[in-house]
C-alpha cells in the first residue's frame, strides 16, 4: 500500500513540473505579442503622420497645380513612386494583418489553453488536496505500520535470540547426554576393574602380611648382623689406620732401599772397575817375582840349603796361586763390566780359539777334544769363550790320570717342550750344548754345589784352583738367559748341559 | 842363515824384562845381536832412519810410553819398506780381543811372557828358530799364539 502512495506522489510532481513549464512558455509568448502590438501602433501613427503630410502636400500640389502641370510629369513619377510605396505599404500592412490574425489566433489559443490550464490547475489542486489528505492518512497509517514493523522486528530478533539460545542449549544437552553415556560406560568399566583390583589387593594384602612377618624376622636378623658389621668396621678402620702407618713406613723404607740400591750399583761398578784394573796391573810384578825366583833357583841352587830350596818352592806355588786368582778375578770382573752385546757366532770358532789357548795342557794330558755338529748362536763372544775355556780346562784338570782325557762337545737346536725341564719355556727354541768328559767325575749330590763361588771338592794341594771357574760359567749362562745342569758320577766322568734361548731353527 | 848373526830388535819399556831377555839370549847357543829401545817413538825413529838395516825380527811390547805397541804395529804394516818385518808381540796379559786385533793388524806372533825363566828362554828360542827357518809370512790363526810345552 505504501508503494502505491509513493508512485502517485511521483506522478503528481511530474504533472506540476509540466504545468509550470507550459505557464512559463505562455508568459514568454504574451510578452512577444505585446511587443508586436506596440510595433503596429507605432506603424499606424507613422501612417497617420504621413497621410497628414500627404494632405499638406496635396494642397501644396493644388497650389502648385499650375506648377504641377509643370511638374506634373515630376509628380506623375513622384506619384507612381508613391503608389509603389503605398502598395508596398499595403503589402506590409497585409502581412502585418496576417501576422495579427495569427497573433490573435495564438492569443485565443493561449486563452483557451490558459482556461484549460486553469481548469486543469483546479483539478490538480483538488487532486493535490486529495492526495495530501490521503498522504496524511497514509503517513499516519505508515507510522502505525512502521511502529508495528519495529515491534515485529524487535520481537523477531528476540525470538531469533531465543531460538539460538534454545538451539545452543539443545546442542549442549545432546553433548552432555553423549558425555554422560561415555562416562557411564567408563564408570561401569572402572567398577569392574575396581572389583578385580579389590580381589587382587586382597590377595596382595595377604602376601604383604606374610612378607612383613618375614621382613620383621629378617630385620631382627639384620639388626644383629649390623651390630656385628659395625664392630667389624671399627676393627677394619683400626687396621686400615695401622696399615696406613705401616705403608708410610714401607714407602719410606723403599725410598731408602732405592737410594741404597743406586749407591750400591755405583759402588759395584766402581769395585768391578777397580778389580779389573788392579788385577791387570798386578800381573806384571807377580810375573817378575816368579821369573826372578826361577832364576835364583836355577843359578843359585848350589848355594841354597834344602830348607831354603823348599821355602823357595813354596813361594813359587803361592805366586802361581796368586796368578791363578788374578786371572780368575779378571775373568769374573770382565763378565760384569762389559756391556752385553749378543752377536751371531760360530761355536766351532770359539772352541778352536780355546783349544789354541789350552794347547800346552791338552798336550800334557794327551787329551783329545772332539767338537762335532756345532751350530751358530747369538752369544756374547768373549763371555762364551770364557765359558768354554773354563769348562774345557776344568775337564782337563779333573781328568783321570790313568786314561787319556777325552772331551766331547756337541750342540743342537731343540724345542723346549722336548726337554722335560721345568725352568724352560715349552714354546721356545733352545741351543743345547753338551761338554762331556771321561775324568774323575763327582758324587751326584754335589751337582749344584760345584757352581757356587769358592766351593771346591778337592784340596788345592791335589788340584789347583780358585773355586771361581764354574761360578763364572754359571753366571755367563745366566747372562744368556739360560740354565746349566751338571751330572756326574765318581770316576765315571762329568757332563755339563747348557740350554739358552736361540732364534735359530732346528 | 845359521852362519849369520841374527839381528834382534826389542821394544820394551820394562828394564827387568829387557834384562830377562838379554840373559835368555845369552844362554841360547845362537849368534845374535840385540838392540833395545824403551818407547814407541824411539822405535819408529830407529826403523825409519836411512842408515838403519832392518832387523830379522822385532819383539814388541804393547804397553809403552809415548807410542804404544798397537800404533807402532800399524805404522810398520802401513810402511812399504817396513811391512815385511816380522813382529812378535810380547805381552804380560792374554786377552782374546787383543790377540784377534793384533792378528788382523798383521803381527807375526803373539807371545805371553812366561813367569818361569826357563819358559822365557824356550819361547824366545822357539820364536827365533821359526824366523831362522824363514817363517816370515803371517801364519794361520791357530799358529799365531806361540806356546811352549813343559816337557
Amino acid at each position: 500500500m505504501a508503494k502505491n502512495i509513493k508512485s502517485d506522489d511521483n506522478e503528481l510532481i511530474l504533472v506540476r513540473r509540466e504545468l509550470l513549464f507550459q505557464n512559463e512558455e505562455k508568459e514568454k509568448l504574451i510578452a512577444e505579442l505585446i511587443v508586436a502590438r506596440k510595433e503596429l501602433v507605432f506603424q499606424k501613427e507613422e501612417k497617420g503622420k504621413r497621410a497628414a503630410e500627404l494632405g499638406i502636400a496635396n494642397i501644396e500640389l493644388a497650389f502648385q497645380g499650375e506648377e504641377k502641370g509643370k511638374r506634373a510629369a515630376e509628380l506623375g513619377i513622384a506619384n507612381k513612386e508613391l503608389v509603389f510605396e503605398d502598395e508596398e505599404k499595403e503589402k506590409r500592412a497585409a502581412e502585418l494583418s496576417i501576422a495579427n490574425k495569427e497573433l490573435v489566433f495564438q492569443n485565443e489559443e493561449k486563452e483557451k489553453r490558459a482556461a484549460e490550464l486553469s481548469i486543469a490547475n483546479k483539478e490538480l489542486a483538488f487532486q493535490n488536496e486529495e492526495k495530501e489528505k490521503r498522504a496524511a492518512e497514509l503517513s499516519i497509517a505508515n507510522k502505525e505500520l512502521a511502529f508495528q514493523n519495529e515491534e515485529k522486528e524487535k520481537r523477531a530478533t528476540e525470538l531469533d535470540i531465543a531460538n539460538k539460545e534454545l538451539v545452543f542449549q539443545n546442542e549442549e544437552k545432546e553433548k552432555r547426554a553423549t558425555e554422560l553415556g561415555i562416562a557411564n560406560k567408563e564408570l561401569a568399566f572402572q567398577n569392574e576393574e575396581k572389583e578385580k583390583r579389590a580381589t587382587e589387593l586382597s590377595i596382595a594384602n595377604k602376601e604383604l602380611a606374610f612378607q612383613n612377618e618375614e621382613k620383621e624376622k629378617r630385620a631382627a636378623e639384620l639388626g644383629i648382623a649390623n651390630i656385628e658389621l659395625a664392630f667389624q668396621n671399627e676393627e677394619k678402620e683400626k687396621r686400615a689406620a695401622e696399615l696406613s702407618i705401616a705403608n708410610k713406613e714401607l714407602a719410606f723404607q723403599n725410598e731408602e732401599k732405592g737410594k741404597r740400591a743406586a749407591e750400591l750399583s755405583i759402588a759395584n761398578k766402581e769395585l768391578l772397575a777397580f778389580t779389573y784394573i788392579s788385577s791387570h796391573d798386578l800381573q806384571e810384578p807377580l810375573r817378575k817375582i816368579q821369573t826372578f825366583a826361577t832364576i835364583i833357583l836355577k843359578k843359585e841352587n848350589d848355594n841354597l840349603s834344602d830348607n831354603g830350596k823348599y821355602n823357595f818352592q813354596r813361594m813359587q806355588l803361592a805366586a802361581e796361586r796368586m796368578q791363578q786368582l788374578i786371572d780368575d778375578l779378571l775373568a769374573f770382573s770382565r763378565i760384569h763390566t762389559t756391556e752385553l752385546k749378543f752377536e751371531r757366532n760360530e761355536l766351532s770358532l770359539i772352541i778352536e780359539e780355546v783349544k789354541a789357548e789350552l794347547k800346552d795342557t791338552i798336550q800334557d794330558k794327551k787329551a783329545t777334544i772332539e767338537a762335532v755338529d756345532l751350530c751358530p748362536a747369538n752369544i756374547i763372544a768373549f763371555q762364551f769363550r770364557q765359558l768354554m775355556y773354563n769348562l774345557i780346562s776344568n775337564a782337563l784338570k779333573f781328568s783321570n790320570p790313568e786314561i787319556p782325557s777325552h772331551i766331547i762337545i756337541t750342540s743342537r737346536i731343540v724345542k723346549g717342550n722336548t726337554l722335560a725341564i721345568d725352568r724352560l719355556s715349552p714354546e721356545k727354541n733352545y741351543c743345547h750344548i753338551t761338554v762331556k768328559d771321561n775324568g774323575i767325575g763327582f758324587e751326584p749330590h754335589f751337582s749344584e754345589r760345584i757352581f757356587e763361588v769358592f766351593q771346591q771338592l778337592h784340596s788345592k794341594e791335589v788340584y789347583t784352583g780358585t773355586g771361581i771357574g764354574l761360578a763364572i760359567v754359571k753366571k755367563i749362562v745366566e747372562n744368556h738367559n739360560g740354565i746349566i745342569v751338571a751330572t756326574g758320577e765318581l770316576n765315571k766322568g762329568a757332563t755339563f748341559d747348557i740350554y739358552f734361548p736361540s732364534n735359530f731353527k732346528e | 842363515m845359521d852362519s849369520k848373526q841374527l839381528n834382534i830388535l826389542l821394544a820394551d819399556d820394562d828394564i827387568d824384562d829387557c834384562v830377562f831377555f838379554k840373559e835368555a839370549l845369552a844362554e841360547l847357543n845362537i849368534a845374535t845381536k840385540l838392540t833395545a829401545v824403551h818407547d814407541g817413538e824411539k822405535l819408529m825413529k830407529l826403523l825409519t832412519s836411512k842408515t838403519n838395516v832392518l832387523p830379522h825380527i822385532l819383539f814388541l811390547d804393547l804397553n809403552m810410553p809415548r807410542k804404544n805397541g798397537f800404533e807402532c804395529l800399524s805404522e810398520i804394516k802401513e810402511n812399504e819398506k817396513l811391512k815385511g818385518l816380522p813382529v812378535a808381540v810380547f805381552s804380560t796379559s792374554y786377552e782374546q780381543e787383543v790377540v784377534n786385533l793384533l792378528y788382523k793388524n798383521g803381527a807375526q806372533y803373539f807371545i805371553r811372557k812366561p813367569a818361569e825363566f826357563v819358559q822365557f828362554k824356550k819361547i824366545i828360542l822357539h820364536t827365533l828358530t821359526l824366523i831362522m827357518q824363514e817363517n816370515i809370512s803371517q801364519p794361520k790363526k791357530e799358529d799365531f799364539v806361540l806356546t811352549i810345552q813343559n816337557s
